[in-house]
């Protein structure tokens, strides 16, 4: 791959895969096709397939861009500087050093790359392909899993994320009372190991419901003499089963602390970070009941707690701001939980929640092969009442924050890593383009699977239009 | 489906334990003593009691609204002799004292479950019907059982007569007349097999796989209804030809419908909703049957609909139970639409009267017998008159069944059927006594003969020897009271429970020993005589006093409770649908409405105009551009600084229908989405409130050849006939791939033997085109069969129903476009279409519209291949291209499905054209939507800035030239549901405080009793 000192040298199909501006997209393809026919062939086309790239070799400086630093407001006409994969400096005079590459990218915006607070990027390729799934292990406490280990870094999913300016996820296994951990991924590398940010970035619970709605039956049933179905578990035995694992582990970690000789317990020993509150817990809860349940289980644990879902969290507002509690948003993109709710229930509660004081992220939660659809999740925030810098915040620098990351991404800041978008405007918006990803100083190689079919099934229509005319 | 488990009233439990451990008494004998018109030999010495009663005292409600005090009913031989005030009971008659009591004639059921019709073991011989589910043979004169506990239970509930309908099936025989009386079961029948069963929802025990689903139900029973018009017309075929071949099949189900199909004799449709009322009208009026309904308890919702109408309709008394709303939480999750149903159900007897709307009541569609008579009084307190319960119950059914000569009334010369009741049943808490059959009575339950209430001064001289004073008041059936024990450790303590046991004429008491020193339960027990009362006690301490009582004070009160409405008046609009945001009346069509100044995206010819007008007029558009010229009066609506669409479509959805697919058979183009659409589908709402105005609703995916679809648009508030688009051409879903081959044990396993079972039904479709002509060229032989499976496929071939093809591969679409053009047509659109784009100019070759997503795919392995890019290549090749959902909720926002659409290359314009003027086209609608153009429909759309950005919305949409959605008025709406909801659920709270019996309370509580 070689480095490319210009936005409109990248690559030969730039026009191509941009926005077609005034030119009608049909005379712009029969235009590429006579004229750029040579470097449309299959040999090209090939060549094309998302490459990784090297870490950075020499400093880099983008210039001439509108800069949403996300914690240091925005700089017009600044410039970003970053050497070895981190940010030197930002500002409207950064001085550039001598030997550093200078990118004139004069109108564009820049951000820093969006983070998915949960995400299955990775660990989870094909829907309906269990075997193409990593996300759930089997039993009820699964704390010593980590995501990072099963992240396939040749998915898909990856490169198509990265396209929606999604570079960093934390990567969540689910299932059971405890799924495991969380791992903060960054979505360039040969193999998970150079992709992981934080193994053990966060613990995750599945808190129990104790008010499972009953659907209202309609339509075609199952006829007279249907089979019959058995009770769940209780939430009183589940939230039990859930304490007493974490007394187990407290009482394993102070056994260990004592001296006293136990058998090993690799479950126990994941927790140790958790109780101690070195990492978040993530709790996964909807219900006004389930949250306020796993406030007070938390504080009684003393957990550094994070809530995830959060449907109902508008009615637990008063208790999350006093105690300082954030919320990963899971489903803005989504159908409002009730009938009586408005259509717009999904859609304004960030809004609604801003209001409030609730401190949130928004992760791609709409649907766990999505995690490219990031932005929109942000973005309809915006379109029913969230302030747009809020929506940024609450995919870039709350995530990072929340689940323990801050220090390397969520803003353009020094001393952070360079993990960024160059865009025609806000990344929350489809009318605007992302035009080129830097992550840890990378310029990462743009294409992904959706472009290279797009590529190669144009050389069929092309192909074809010319045996037909 | 309605009710909850079953539930007793606390005076009912006496009458419920006699029903049913089978204790009903036969008190009467000696109507047998017919010997000359009956059959059957006496066996040992006769039993010929005189049959002649005379019934004195009682309050005599003759006939609805007509009532006799102090009359004497004289009954002989099984019949009403005479009935007068003032009468002396003739010499001879066994007389019976009812003073205090009264008597209604004995109800009528038109529509009861005696429990007769299971299956056998191993399933139905014989040559009956090759679908397990179509019994139309099954008599239940023929396979009437003896049944002694469900005929008590329905005797204990007023019925002295039945129309019993059998339940199994969808075609499930023919339904009689019977007595309930306990006489053999020669002598009960009175109407034999009168009316033919079918209901919509099969039996799961009688097997078989096909219909699984509502629409699959309904084109069984038309393709049934033709088959038995074919059955009569192959036999006769086969007759007159003097037997000269071989005979067409011999189908006992199709012999037993054939009245039916004629119009000769009805067909009594049982309903579980108020669809299915709207569905059984629509295929009785279109094969011209003689139905009769079982309806829902849903009616409040079509009062309007049913005004006029003057089929028979039963309905039953099902109420729902409450939602539970105990606490904040669950409260929360209670919906307006199970709210209101909670406590509009009750008054839709009221509702139905007050709508002249005749109707009989049946006991049937309740979880529990037990629940009759208590609903019933709900539905009189809930505004019904007692009048015309009594006629819902008697004369009503009588005429319906062909007994108004014999039942229904108390007169001279008829059938001495009657109901003795202890108070009035329709407002009283009052149990049945007697219930007379034929003129024998037979026992329900036996008020007590003792009244305890009153003070009680007992006394106890034993070890452990006390005295207190016994307080007992309320309605007998609902006894409460205190007792205070005198003395240092004294105290006075409410009882806990307190209840006479009729049979002994004893008084059971318990109450809390805590306040007295004991840590338990005390109970006392005692025998009451007149003003003296003996009994023992059994103390926590295991100390069994006695003691002997006087009663000091008598208590005066009501003996039984009455029934009043006991929730508030709540003033609840009539809305449709009935739930969340339904509306009281669809929008009105303005005269003329011009949109000024916006962005206005035609989508049409005039593409794409800054600050132009938009004019429509009675619905359709008439003008679109700069500076228009509207008629006087036209609503303006200033749009400036907004853009105007035309209403988004979706060529693919699944909501808003009862059922998705009908799997049973690999090929089902028989069956018809349109048939069960529902407008009870909040998804429509939402999706207005996206922009969303056209939908085309499809078949799921299970079948090589699915059902066909319906374009519906989205007229909120309107019945599911009126959803449907006026004139949209006929699709038919076809599915390839994945989902159709995966059905176990049914053949397509692979993509290969999908493609050949469509090619096989193909060729089937054709011979049978042949044979049709064949016969119709020279009469020869049986008459073939009309087979609408058949008939669908030859429309398909012939380019009437247009294939609408589920598929996610290249190869698989490829494999179906080439078969179609093997059989001379082509193929409309390809849905789904992950790969369309690998075949790109093969689909522009043969004229195939693509129906894709934007950004959704890897969802399963065929959708790996997905691409953004899809619609942008497709649109290269030439391809006619939409988007669509497949999902309620993505439904709600295709404006920014297409804008993700942007970022392809694509240019606004075409972008949004895949959700509007691409997707028109694509689904062959185009001649009525998806652009703004004049002569089109007046459907569009206002939207507070670019449509195709994230950070827009729909702020008004517009169909048919009707704002059915805006902001303004959502945000009304919003506050109303509030308000609703709220009066609604304190009106569940303040209702369930007497009713606590239950654990499981919350969900118990009725609206509409004491």
């Amino acid at each position: 791959m070689t480095t490319t000192t210009t936005m409109t040298k990248r690559g030969v199909m730039t026009g191509y895969l941009s926005r077609a501006g005034g030119v009608s997209a049909l005379t712009l393809a029969v235009a590429i096709a006579a004229a750029a026919a040579p470097l449309l062939s299959p040999t090209s086309v090939s060549a094309q397939v998302r490459m990784t790239v090297p870490p950075q070799s020499e400093p880099v400086a983008l210039r001439g861009a509108t800069i949403h630093t996300v914690t240091n407001g925005v700089i017009e006409n600044g410039t970003i500087l970053f050497e070895n994969g981190v940010i030197i400096a930002v500002g409207t005079d950064v001085e550039i050093p001598a030997g550093a590459r200078v990118v004139d990218v004069s109108g564009k915006h820049i951000y820093p790359g969006l983070i998915d607070a949960y995400s299955t990027v990775g660990i989870s390729e094909i829907g309906a392909v269990d075997v193409s799934s990593d996300v759930n292990e089997l039993g009820d406490f699964n704390p010593n899993i980590r995501a990072e280990i099963a992240v396939n870094a040749e998915s898909r999913h990856i490169g198509t994320s990265r396209s929606a300016g999604v570079l960093v996820t934390l990567t969540t296994p689910g299932g059971g009372l405890i799924s495991g951990m969380s791992s903060a991924m960054s979505l360039e590398g040969w193999d998970w190991e150079e992709m992981s940010m934080k193994s053990a970035a966060a613990l995750n619970v599945n808190w129990p419901n104790p008010n499972p709605r009953r659907g209202r039956g309609r339509g075609f049933g199952q006829g007279r003499g249907g089979p019959p179905q058995g009770p769940p578990p209780t939430y009183a035995e589940q939230v039990e089963k859930l304490k007493n694992f974490f007394a187990e582990a407290r009482a394993y970690r102070d056994a260990a602390a004592a001296g006293e000789q136990t058998r090993t317990d690799s479950r126990y020993i994941a927790m140790i970070p958790a109780i101690n509150a070195e990492i978040p817990v993530v709790v996964s809860a909807d219900g006004a009941a389930q949250i306020n349940d796993a406030i007070t289980w938390a504080q009684e644990e003393g957990l550094r707690l994070v809530i995830r879902g959060g449907r109902d969290a508008i009615h637990v507002a008063d208790r999350l701001v006093a105690n300082d509690i954030p919320l990963i948003i899971t489903s803005t993109m989504a159908a409002p939980g009730r009938q009586y709710e408005g259509y717009d229930g999904a859609y304004s509660m960030p809004a609604r929640l801003h209001e409030a004081g609730v401190k949130f992220a928004i992760s791609g939660g709409s649907g766990t092969l999505y995690t490219n659809r990031l932005p929109w999740e942000a973005g309809v925030a915006v379109a029913f009442g969230l302030p747009e810098e809020e929506a940024l915040k609450a995919v870039t620098i709350n995530a990072a924050e929340f689940m323990g990351i801050s220090d390397m991404v969520g803003s353009l800041e020094p001393g952070k890593q360079a993990t960024l978008l160059i865009t025609t405007g806000t990344p929350l918006d489809m009318t605007s383009d992302i035009e080129q990803t830097y992550i840890q100083g990378r310029e990462i190689d743009m294409m992904d699977i959706q472009k290279f079919f797009f590529q190669k099934y144009m050389q069929k229509v092309l192909q074809n239009r010319r045996i037909v005319s | 489906m309605r009710g909850g488990s079953s539930y007793f009233l606390m005076g009912d439990v006496v009458r419920a334990i006699l029903s049913f451990l089978g204790l009903s008494l036969l008190l009467t004998s000696g109507v047998a003593a017919q010997q000359a018109t009956r059959t059957q030999p006496v066996t040992g010495i006769r039993d010929n009691g005189t049959g002649f009663h005379a019934l004195v005292g009682a309050r005599v409600v003759t006939a609805p609204g007509q009532v006799l005090d102090d009359a004497t009913v004289v009954i002989r031989n099984g019949l009403i002799q005479s009935v007068g005030r003032n009468t002396e009971a003739p010499a001879g008659a066994r007389v019976w004292d009812l003073t205090g009591h009264t008597i209604y004639p004995g109800f009528i059921d038109a529509h009861a479950d005696l429990g007769m019709d299971a299956v056998p073991e191993g399933g139905d011989v014989g040559p009956t019907h090759w679908n397990p589910q179509v019994r139309a043979w099954f008599s239940t004169t023929r396979n009437l059982q003896d049944d002694p506990e469900r005929r008590a239970a329905l005797r204990s509930q007023g019925f002295g007569t039945a129309l019993v309908v059998p339940t199994e099936g969808i075609f499930r025989g023919t339904a009689s007349v019977v007595n309930l009386g306990d006489a053999g079961v020669r002598d009960r029948v009175l109407r034999s097999d009168l009316v033919q069963a079918v209901g919509f929802q099969r039996s799961f025990s009688l097997g078989g796989a096909y219909p699984n689903s509502s629409m699959g139900t309904i084109a069984l029973i038309k393709q049934t209804f033709m088959d038995t018009d074919w059955y009569m017309r192959a036999w006769g075929a086969y007759e007159d030809s003097g037997r000269a071949f071989l005979p067409p099949e011999t189908s006992e189900a199709l012999a037993a419908l054939a009245d039916a199909v004629q119009g000769n004799q009805p067909i009594v449709f049982e309903t579980g909703s108020e669809e299915e009322y709207l569905r059984a009208y629509k295929l009785a009026a279109e094969y011209g049957v003689d139905a009769w309904y079982r309806g829902s308890g849903e009616e409040y919702r079509i009062i309007d609909v049913l005004r006029g109408r003057t089929d028979p309709l039963i309905i039953p008394l099902s109420f729902s139970d409450a939602p539970d709303v105990d606490d904040p939480e669950s409260a929360l999750n209670a919906s307006l639409a199970d709210l209101r149903d909670w406590y509009l159900a009750p008054t839709s007897p009221a509702q139905l009267a007050d709508a002249g709307i005749r109707f009989a009541i049946t006991s049937s569609g309740l979880s529990s017998l037990n629940e009759f008579l208590p609903n019933l009084r709900i539905a009189v307190a809930r505004g019904l008159s007692t009048s015309d319960a009594l006629a819902a119950l008697t004369t009503t059914p009588a005429a319906l069944l062909g007994l108004e000569n014999t039942h229904g009334t108390i007169e001279e010369g008829r059938v001495a059927n009657l109901v003795v009741s202890e108070g009035d049943l329709f407002t009283e808490e009052a149990t049945v006594r007697d219930v007379w059959v034929h003129g024998r009575a037979y026992e329900v339950t036996r008020p007590p003969e003792i009244d305890p209430r009153g003070t009680w001064l007992i006394t106890s001289d034993d070890e452990w020897g006390f005295e207190a004073e016994l307080r007992l008041e309320g309605p007998l059936n609902r006894l409460r009271g205190s007792i205070d024990v005198a003395g240092p450790d004294g105290a006075s303590i409410d009882l806990a429970s307190a209840e006479v046991v009729a049979e002994t004429g004893r008084i059971e008491v318990r109450f809390d020993g805590e306040d007295l020193g004991y840590e338990g339960v005390a109970l006392l027990a005692g025998s009451v005589r007149g003003e003296e009362f003996y009994g023992w006690t059994s103390l926590p301490n295991g100390a069994n006093p006695s003691f002997r009582g006087s009663r000091t004070e008598a208590f005066e009160g009501a003996t039984r409770g009455t029934v009043a409405m006991n929730v508030p008046e709540i003033d609840l609009p009539f809305i449709r649908p009935m739930m969340e945001y339904g509306v009281s009346a669809i929008p009105e069509q303005p005269a003329a409405v011009v949109v000024r100044n916006a962005t206005v995206w035609s989508q049409g010819p005039l593409g794409l105009m800054e600050n132009a007008d938009l004019l429509i007029q009675a619905g359709t558009i008439v003008a679109v551009g700069p500076d228009l010229d509207a008629p006087r009066g036209a609503i303006e609506i200033d749009a400036t600084g907004k853009h105007v669409t035309p209403g988004l479509i979706d060529p693919h959805i699944h909501s808003g229908v009862s059922s998705v697919n009908e799997s049973g058979f690999a090929i089902v183009p028989e069956v018809q989405m349109g048939d069960v659409v529902t407008h009870n589908n909040i998804w429509m709402y939402r999706q207005l409130a996206g922009g969303l105005t056209t939908a085309h609703i499809k078949h799921g995916s299970a079948n090589p050849i699915g059902g066909e679809n319906v374009f519906v648009k989205m007229r909120w508030g309107s019945l599911p006939e009126d959803l449907k688009l006026e004139g949209a051409p006929r699709t038919v879903k076809f599915a390839l791939g994945e989902n159709p081959k995966r059905r176990q044990g049914r053949y397509p396993d692979t993509r290969m033997g999908t493609q050949e079972i469509i090619r096989d039904h193909f060729l089937a479709a054709r011979d049978y085109e042949r044979e049709w002509q064949r016969w119709e060229a020279n009469g020869e032989g049986i008459p073939p069969r009309r087979d609408l499976r058949m008939e669908a496929i030859l429309d398909i071939l012939n380019q009437e129903l247009l294939i609408s093809s589920h598929g996610y591969r290249a190869d698989e679409f490829l494999a179906l476009v080439r078969l179609a053009e093997e059989f001379g047509f082509r193929v409309q659109t390809l849905q789904h279409g992950v790969e369309a784009y690998k075949i790109a100019p093969e689909l522009a070759a043969s004229g195939v519209a693509a129906v894709v997503w934007s950004d959704w795919g890897a969802f399963k392995l065929e959708a790996y291949d997905a691409t953004v890019y899809n619609a942008r290549i497709l649109i290269e090749a030439g391809v006619v291209t939409s988007l669509h959902s497949d999902n309620n909720e993505i439904a709600s926002r295709m404006n920014w499905e297409a804008g993700k659409l942007l970022r392809t290359g694509l240019t606004p314009e075409q972008a949004l054209s895949t959700v509007t003027n691409g997707s028109a086209k694509a689904v062959a609608i185009d001649a009525r939507v998806g652009s703004l153009e004049a002569g089109k429909d007046g459907d569009f759309v206002i939207w507070s800035g670019n449509p195709l950005s994230q950070f827009t919305r729909a702020e008004q949409t517009w169909v048919d030239g009707r704002r059915y959605f805006s902001l303004e008025e959502d945000a009304a709406m919003r506050v109303q549901i509030d308000r609703e909801r709220t009066q609604l659920i304190q009106a569940i709270l303040s209702v369930g405080e007497n009713d606590d019996e239950d654990e499981d309370r919350g969900r118990r509580r009725r609206p509409g009793r004491n």
